[in-house]
């Protein structure tokens, strides 16, 4: 049952790459189950060879699907696939572009591959050039521009029809924090303003984190977990690591263990740092266990799982698990 | 009516690639230009050493003419997916929503830009040089010579298409094998009788055949058999066909196996 409400509804999507001569063939995606509602910007993390850049083919039109049922747009990916391709985009972070094209000849022919008119085309080449800050180099070609340069025009490019939803494969690989941040600074704008749906895949969790509502962790074809950074987060068992400085912490420090069961790495008189699994339970008897003793405590660092910590977690995690 | 427009906008954009392609990459232009007037100087000489008389000069010279409008005919339409697999910017063309109808067209209006150009040149060309007056014969038997070399040439940049959506950009190689079948089996520099009987049954099934022994009949060489043009028209048209359907199973095939995402990484 397709939903105007999902920019993208998949059902058991199967994918297998044949085997090269001798080899088994290769499962990319095993029963893939997804919902993106319209105006989401849904990420997509997992180690390489997860599946991420096949699902993102499937999706754009690129890659035909062995089975399954899915509609983007509410457009069934098996029947309409030239009008799919034409609601959508893509941009990947390694952009192979037509190399002695200039950036305005490259947004003029993408624009043609659009249909657009010749008006709208120097308008949106306009606009787009001015959006990615390519204004200073609309002649040069795109063999001799800097790799953060080519990555803002396979964004500009895939902006040209301006996308119900935009697919994303790593966008930000290999760029220096300033382009990257303008990018992320744009994408935002982009979905805010136009309600673009955004599908993005990315090795940089903070940008996952930062940029997306809800993250899939795709592993070996399959999503192992769908939720937010947070739920995430606290999905994982993860123990946090309490760093205490002050002083006179060291009597205390050593019953710790057998107090609440902290497992600690350092105990000096004026640092102490240990790895519990709750802050709920075993904070409060740590403090009152130095109190106690008479140490004083000056400062407490937590630190929290991060979602590295949940991409680790995940990835190492077996599937009988 | 948008529709149409954009369909037409569409087909404009393999055609402008290809013109950007032409005007950027003097290898191209070289290639259209250099090797087409090689090829009439070097064999126009060969005439000349050999003492033929003027209607065996336009045998082999409307042989290779023909040879040159087939062969820049492909090469625009083999490149227009050559040049893409080069840069690997394949996948990010095809994510659009063209099919290979607009690409197939858009380019190949540029090959029969091309092709119009080399004729006239090598028309020219082999006018002032060895006498042979190519453009005499009149508008209409030049136009359905022309006409039926670019249906050839249009199947021929197909089929290379086809083979480089399943080869990658080795591709080009086919080109070259295909056209040296057409220089040995379809009477470029020589009448087909001269071959052996079973490779000219291969001859009758070869469009350019019958477009040469059209044209040739104008300086007094016989016709075999009746509606020559038809013939040539009809088979230059079935192979148009075959072509175009061998680069659709081929185009299917390379988004089935992922081939299509191995040539843009």
């Amino acid at each position: 049952m397709r939903s105007n409400e999902l920019a993208i509804q998949l059902q058991g999507i199967h994918k297998t790459y044949p085997g090269r001569t001798g080899s088994p063939p290769v499962h990319a995606l095993r029963s893939i189950d997804l919902a993106v509602g319209n105006g989401a910007i849904f990420c997509i993390l997992g180690p390489n060879g997860a599946g991420k850049t096949t699902l993102i083919s499937v999706l754009s039109g690129l890659l035909y699907p062995d089975a399954g049922k899915g509609y983007v747009c509410g457009l069934d990916i098996f029947g309409d696939r030239r009008k799919i391709r034409g609601l959508v985009n893509f941009a990947s972070g390694h952009a192979n572009l037509p190399d002695n094209f200039s950036v305005d000849e490259t947004l003029n022919y993408f624009g043609m591959l659009y249909g657009l008119p010749k008006r709208e085309r120097l308008r949106k080449g306009d606009q787009l050039t001015e959006f990615f800050e390519l204004e200073h180099y609309r002649k040069i070609p795109f063999n001799h521009l800097s790799t953060g340069l080519k990555q803002r025009l396979a964004l500009a490019k895939s902006l040209l029809n301006d996308p119900r939803v935009l697919f994303l494969d790593e966008p930000t690989v290999g760029l220096d924090p300033k382009v990257t941040l303008l990018i992320r600074d744009r994408l935002r704008l982009l979905n805010q303003e136009r309600q673009t749906t955004i599908i993005l895949t990315t090795h940089q969790m903070d940008e996952a984190e930062q940029m997306s509502e809800r993250i899939g962790f795709l592993k070996e074809g399959r999503f192992m977990r769908i939720a937010s950074a947070e739920e995430l987060k606290r999905s994982i068992r993860f123990q946090e690591q309490v760093t205490i400085s002050g002083r006179n912490l060291a009597a205390a420090g050593e019953q710790l263990q057998n107090i609440c069961g902290a497992s600690c790495s350092t105990v000096t008189q004026q640092r102490i740092s240990c790895r519990i699994d709750s802050r709920q339970k075993q904070l409060q008897p740590i403090l009152q266990a130095l109190v106690q003793s008479g140490a004083f405590i000056e400062d407490i660092a937590i630190t929290q799982a991060t979602l590295g910590d949940v991409f680790v977690a995940l990835a190492e995690q077996s599937d009988s698990d | 009516m948008l529709h149409w427009r954009s369909n037409l906008i569409q087909i404009n954009a393999f055609f402008f690639k290809i013109w950007l392609i032409t005007r950027k990459r003097i290898f191209h232009l070289f290639e259209i230009l250099f090797w087409p007037a090689i090829g009439l100087v070097s064999v126009g000489m060969l005439t000349r050493f050999l003492h033929l008389d003027s209607n065996m000069v336009a045998f082999i010279l409307i042989g290779v003419i023909a040879l040159s409008v087939v062969q820049i005919g492909q090469l625009d339409i083999s490149y227009v997916i050559l040049y893409s697999i080069w840069n690997k910017s394949l996948k990010q063309e095809l994510a659009a929503p063209v099919n290979m109808l607009h690409l197939i067209a858009g380019s190949w209006l540029m090959g029969v830009i091309h092709s119009l150009l080399v004729l006239i040149i090598l028309s020219g060309f082999s006018a002032y040089t060895f006498g042979f007056r190519f453009l005499d014969q009149g508008l209409l038997p030049i136009a359905c010579f022309f006409c039926g070399l670019l249906l050839t040439s249009a199947a021929v940049g197909i089929v290379v298409c086809a083979l480089a959506f399943r080869f990658g950009g080795r591709a080009h190689v086919g080109a070259n094998s295909i056209v040296s079948v057409l220089v040995l089996l379809s009477g470029i520099y020589y009448p087909v009788e001269v071959l052996p009987a079973p490779l000219q049954m291969v001859s009758a099934c070869i469009p350019v055949t019958y477009f040469l022994e059209y044209f040739r009949s104008f300086y007094g060489f016989p016709i075999n058999g009746s509606h020559t043009l038809l013939t040539g028209f009809g088979l230059a048209l079935f192979y148009l066909m075959a072509a175009m359907a061998i680069l659709l199973a081929a185009v299917h095939h390379s988004k089935k196996s992922g081939i299509l995402l191995k040539m843009s990484e």
